[in-house]
């Protein structure tokens, strides 16, 4: 296992290295000279060439690519060509607040997902699931997210607008904050995962063991949560560890929905300010984010299913 | 009676065709004539109101179904062109062409496909046919990884072992035994591309990155509504329904043939 993970983490160094010098050299060959934008567009010449000279980027593209590598490689993103506050420092400050976004998301859409296909069957009870379901799928999450502040903000007045307040200013405060951006993030996923979940639920369904269970005279919801939810939640795990990836997505546009610190909101601004090493850092982050999570999801399938072996 | 979910949403877009086309007729005012009326409450002669430059909502609503279809539409077809001669050619060909096909598409469908359309759309500066061009070459590893699939199924049938030993060629193969095989569930897959494509330009919008104006575009009507939800919601919760009730249509359509 150990041998595994570290040969596929270096396998994922290629594909890093490839990117990034794809990202790297398409943005300095569109966008122009960084000390022009930096500057602003009347800069004098003198001043773009002196700046040009301290920072090294009158040199090729190639030289400076290679050195950002190396000094990436060491943990230095570079400063920010917008704020000269430290790259590294800045996401460090932001990746916390995805991550909790984005894990509290995982987990609420697995559980109300699997949850609420696992009940027995109630009278309408099925078609709300599935038209939860489909909103989940099919409304962009920011309309979601926008509807869900009208509600609970505008109208009810229950939960702050905006924001973000951390951990340290109480766990109430905190939660309140979290609250929505969870249920807007999840809401695609709870959908995805329902329709996983629910395919595999069926088919365990019908098996031998489920009509025995039912036969022997379980109540229903034994038999369901008990005897054929462990066995038709392994596409869904897997499913929601390949997910995680594609999550910062999601958080870019629920980040800047709800305002609030993290990746996704610093990827925007630096987007708007034409920021390159913080684009260029982030896209960085959500690369190895990628290949760690699919090794992860492979690693959980063969711990849930030993029959699988990886290579 | 029981309506299956592939009418409603063939429904759903039929509709939306017919209101893109008629958009002239249907729409009270005109979508890009402001007036002085800014930020005026639902009425009757503006049954939405009126948005931060006092043009009328729902004449915009109905004017930005064109945009969408057209971008939805163009998008999906981006991805067919690109994505399904890949997926063909890997599926039949196989060999090393396969294993490179399958790494860069699994590499590609890894990584977000908003993040992804971010940071071209930012590269390449935002305009309809730019984003055409750039949602299109963002989903067609999806239609290509699909493509491939069906056509390893198609490829074991004893046909095709008789079209070869016809002296048929790969190319000859794959257009007249290959492709009339599977282009149903690729038809399947380019109404799913559409409502996917919708979204994330939408969401583009939303982030700023989207349509430049005055052209209407409900991603960036939400976005404008968002700023002044307390005085009147319809900017933003009309286009955002649209945008809902449009996608839903496509994915209901595209869904039952997977």
């Amino acid at each position: 296992m150990l041998t595994v993970t570290v040969r596929r983490l270096l396998l994922a160094i290629p594909t890093l290295v490839a990117l990034t010098a794809l990202l790297f050299f398409s943005v300095t060959k569109i966008l122009g000279s960084p000390a022009s934008m930096m500057l602003g567009e009347d800069a004098s010449p003198s001043a773009i060439a002196e700046l040009n000279a301290r920072y090294g980027f009158d040199r090729p593209a190639y030289v400076q690519y290679v050195d950002w590598l190396k000094s990436a490689a060491m943990g230095d993103f570079g400063r920010s060509y917008t704020s000269n506050d430290s790259v590294g420092a800045a996401i460090a400050g932001a990746l916390p607040v995805t991550l909790e976004l984005s894990a509290w998301a995982i987990l609420l859409a697995v559980v109300a997902s699997v949850g609420l296909n696992s009940l027995p069957n109630m009278p309408g009870l099925r078609r709300i699931v599935v038209l939860a379901n489909l909103i989940g799928i099919t409304m962009p999450n920011f309309f979601i997210g926008i509807s869900l502040i009208f509600l609970f903000s505008v109208e009810l007045g229950w939960l702050p607008t905006t924001g973000w307040a951390a951990w340290s200013d109480g766990i109430v405060q905190h939660m309140q904050h979290m609250i929505m951006p969870v249920l807007t993030l999840s809401a695609y996923y709870f959908g995805a995962f329902s329709l996983i979940y629910r395919a595999e639920f069926s088919e365990v369904y019908r098996l031998l063991y489920i009509r025995t269970a039912r036969a022997k005279g379980l109540p229903p919801f034994k038999v369901a949560f008990k005897h054929a939810l462990p066995n038709a939640i392994l596409p869904v795990i897997t499913f929601a560890g390949l997910s995680m990836g594609q999550l910062t997505g999601g958080a870019v546009v629920t980040e800047t929905v709800f305002s609030m610190p993290g990746i996704g909101r610093l990827f925007v601004s630096a987007i708007a300010g034409r920021d390159f090493p913080v684009m260029l850092a982030i896209g960085m982050v959500v690369v190895v984010g990628v290949v760690i999570m699919n090794l992860v999801a492979d690693i959980l399938y063969t711990v849930v299913n030993p029959q699988i072996r990886l290579e | 009676m029981r309506v299956s979910q592939k009418s409603i949403g063939g429904l759903i877009v039929l509709l939306a065709c017919a209101v893109a086309l008629l958009a002239p007729i249907l729409a009270p005012h005109d979508p890009t004539k402001s007036s002085v009326l800014f930020l005026h409450r639902p009425s009757d002669t503006y049954l939405f109101g009126t948005d931060e430059l006092g043009r009328d909502i729902l004449s915009r609503v109905i004017y930005g179904t064109r945009t969408s279809l057209a971008i939805g539409a163009g998008a999906s077809l981006v991805a067919v062109i690109i994505g399904a001669p890949i997926g063909l050619a890997a599926g039949y060909l196989g060999g090393k062409i396969d294993v490179v096909a399958v790494q860069l598409i699994d590499l590609f469908i890894a990584l977000p496909g908003l993040v992804l359309a971010l940071i071209i759309t930012v590269m390449v500066g935002p305009s309809l046919l730019n984003l055409v061009l750039v949602l299109g070459v963002v989903t067609c590893p999806v239609v290509a990884r699909l493509v491939r699939g069906q056509t390893l199924a198609v490829r074991e049938h004893a046909y095709i072992e008789a079209a070869v030993a016809a002296g048929g060629s790969s190319f000859w193969i794959i257009r007249r035994h290959v492709w009339p095989n599977i282009v149903r569930i690729v038809a399947a897959q380019f109404a799913i591309t559409v409502s996917f494509a919708i979204i994330t330009s939408a969401s583009l919008s939303f982030l700023g990155l989207g349509i430049p104006p005055p052209t209407p575009d409900w991603g960036s009507m939400v976005r404008s509504g968002f700023d002044v939800l307390a005085i009147n919601p319809a900017l933003s919760l009309a286009p955002g329904s649209a945008i809902g009730v449009l996608v839903l249509g496509f994915y209901l359509l595209g869904n039952s043939d997977r």
